[in-house]
């Protein structure tokens, strides 16, 4: 009885197994091979290379710049976007008038295309007529009234990063609203009889209960910070040597060498690097953040 | 330590759904009253709305001579012990225990000292370092009552903590409660759905109905004079046997004549009920109050009729029967030597001076 169960369980997964091996797995493992060779990508010229493009790797300067504005992304993004995520999730399960437009409102920006998202932030930063140059205008700020915010290598990034906080926030916090609304009210209702105000709660109660979310969500941001490509590509126009790459990561980079330079064995070995990287970060991030699994 | 009152306390939700009307009750400092009734009956809501968990409607909440209706929960001087416990699952027995007295920063030695002794009055000092996980229901219990008993209340609130209990742990926790309540000699506001922890438990019980306040007595009294058919039926395990009958008679004699029997109320009561011969009526008698005619017990005015046997249930020190006579069912609480065995005829007799009479209109009871 049991070998036929296991008969059936396994005649559905022998289809998206096999799409998944085909499909990702063996690309995966492909494309590493490739690293190890010199390579244009489109001729079938193809020259074993050792490991000279990993060390090539190591003295790129370029390599070593885009993965800094990962890393800075990668500290910052979980902690700013998790952050207001979290609080606004809060807010709007407390039964506060409005939340549910609200909630609607933050999340919005999830279902935009990230080309129309860096079309609209493009405005907002536009020097001449930019909404965000207007209220510095407003404001009486007169040496930042015309600031090139997309056209300064010092904010470019930084630009890039609230757009892509801006954009994320909606997606967390529906994540953790879900995550809220499992949490029984009884240990809401026990808190307000011990005394305990919103940000007790908050923080005593509501973030434990909910931390098994908050490392997935931890995860998920990690991930995208070590990704960009599309948000970059977007602002930039495809113009990132343009911004002396202050505005470059990992991904951008991997695109121009590969498709650009046409220097493929190199783009994939540095793909294979990003991706033991992303390995890395996720590993930790689980470990780091690991704590008994509640049951309630 | 203090009194509570309820005074013209109704609860309205959203929809013309009212969930508790005009409910008036006082609750002297240190009783234990029990609210009980089935689910929906507005028991919880008034819990809830003594706690502050709930707006009140209509109405005022007094905890001694204070109006709590606008006062936070927290500063109303309640504990609460919530049905499914509500221990924070990220945090020791101790810390559960302690939490709420941290937020009142309470020095840390008295906090040490409070949590300690409440946990070796009720038999938890080892689990101290626990999580709730790690805990038994029986033991989850006991860390709730815990917390609340570190607070020093001057009003225990209980919201059915031992529904989640098996039936053996449920007696045991039944008389820890009962024994905490004499130790600490505190206002405790229960509620139950169960009318055994409600007999047991209670000084006085509340019965609730619809959001109506039925009837509020000691246990005995709601048992012996129920105000009406509700609290008749529902207070009493096996419950009352209840019947559609008529008052009819001539003379001084006054007969309850349900169709299927026709018995004769005895001198003694027969005043109350002369006038009201020829009124639908609800006949009520309680299971232990018809017996086997073999074993009837001396001294009682009893009537005997006949009865089909249609099911037994031997309980050691008394057989259960439930009787069919012409068509109308009852349950009987007989003597073990009965011979009653499903299928036979029996004769039974019934204890005419304690059956119940209430009016079918009013289903008030008529005294």
């Amino acid at each position: 009885m049991k070998q036929g169960k296991n008969t059936f369980i396994l005649s559905f997964l022998v289809a998206p197994v096999l799409l998944y091996l085909v499909f990702v797995i063996v690309p995966y493992l492909g494309s590493m091979i490739f690293a190890f060779t010199r390579w244009k990508g489109l001729s079938a010229n193809i020259r074993f290379n050792g490991i000279n493009n990993f060390i090539k790797l190591w003295d790129d300067e370029n390599f070593w710049n885009a993965l800094s504005h990962n890393a800075i992304a990668v500290v910052l993004l979980p902690i700013v976007t998790i952050s207001i995520a979290l609080v606004f999730a809060f807010w709007f399960t407390q039964g506060v008038r409005g939340s549910r437009f609200f909630r609607i409102a933050f999340f919005f920006p999830q279902v935009m295309s990230v080309v129309i998202i860096a079309v609209l932030w493009s405005f907002i930063y536009n020097p001449q007529f930019g909404v965000l140059n207007g209220i510095i205008k407003l404001l009486g700020i007169k040496a930042w009234e015309s600031f090139p915010w997309l056209g300064d290598s010092a904010t470019i990034f930084w630009c890039i990063l609230v757009v892509v906080v801006w954009q994320s926030i909606g997606f967390y916090m529906v994540l953790f609203i879900a995550g809220m609304m499992g949490i029984p009210t009884e240990y809401y209702e026990a808190a307000k009889l011990d005394g305990a105000s919103l940000p007790v709660v908050f923080f005593q109660v509501t973030i434990p209960l909910l931390w098994e979310t908050v490392r997935t969500g931890l995860v998920f941001i990690a991930i995208a910070a070590m990704d960009l490509y599309a948000m970059v590509m977007v602002i930039t126009s495809g113009r990132i040597a343009a911004t002396s790459r202050a505005a470059d990561v990992l991904s951008t980079y991997i695109y121009e060498t590969a498709f650009e330079n046409g220097d493929f064995s190199y783009g994939i070995a540095m793909a294979v690097v990003m991706m033991f990287i992303i390995l890395g970060l996720s590993f930790f991030t689980l470990t780091s953040t690991r704590k008994e699994v509640l049951e309630y | 330590m203090a009194s509570v009152t309820f005074e013209h306390v109704t609860k309205k939700y959203a929809g013309d759904v009212t969930a508790v009307k005009d409910l008036n009750i006082s609750i002297a400092d240190r009783e234990f009253l029990v609210f009980v009734g089935p689910s929906g009956c507005g028991k919880t809501t008034s819990l809830r709305m003594l706690a502050g968990l709930e707006e009140i409607s209509e109405g005022k909440i007094y905890i001694g001579d204070r109006v709590v209706n606008d006062v936070a929960p927290k500063d109303r001087d309640i504990a609460m012990v919530f049905q499914s416990y509500a221990l924070y699952p990220h945090m020791s027995v101790y810390d559960n225990m302690a939490f709420g007295l941290k937020l009142r920063k309470v020095p840390k030695p008295e906090i040490d000292k409070r949590v300690k002794e409440a946990a070796g009055r009720l038999g938890i000092q080892h689990l101290l370092d626990r999580k709730p996980k790690q805990l038994s229901g029986g033991q989850r219990q006991r860390v709730a009552v815990g917390r609340a008993i570190v607070r020093n209340p001057a009003v225990f609130l209980m919201d059915e903590p031992l529904s989640n209990l098996d039936a053996k742990l449920r007696v045991q926790a039944r008389a820890e409660i009962s024994k905490l309540h004499q130790q600490l000699g505190t206002t405790f506001i229960y509620v139950t759905h169960d009318q055994v922890e409600a007999m047991t438990m209670g000084t006085r019980i509340a019965v609730m109905k619809d959001g109506l306040l039925m009837q509020i007595d000691t246990p005995q009294k709601l048992y012996d004079r129920p105000d009406n058919v509700f609290v008749a039926g529902f207070i009493g395990s096996p419950s009352m046997n209840l019947f559609d009958a008529t008052l009819t008679g001539d003379g001084n004699d006054v007969y309850v004549d349900t169709g299927a029997f026709r018995v004769k109320i005895p001198e003694t009561r027969a005043e109350t009920y002369r006038s009201m011969r020829g009124k639908q009526v609800i006949f009520g008698l309680r299971p232990e109050n018809i017996h086997d005619s073999n074993f009837t017990p001396p001294g009682i005015h009893s009537q005997e009729i006949e009865a089909e046997v249609e099911v037994t249930e031997l309980m050691g020190n008394e057989v259960i029967v439930y009787l069919n006579s012409k068509g109308k069912s009852m349950l009987a609480r007989v003597d073990p030597r009965t011979q009653a065995h499903v299928g036979n005829t029996v004769k039974v007799a019934l204890n005419m001076d304690v059956f119940h009479i209430f009016d079918k209109q009013t289903e008030k009871a008529v005294r």
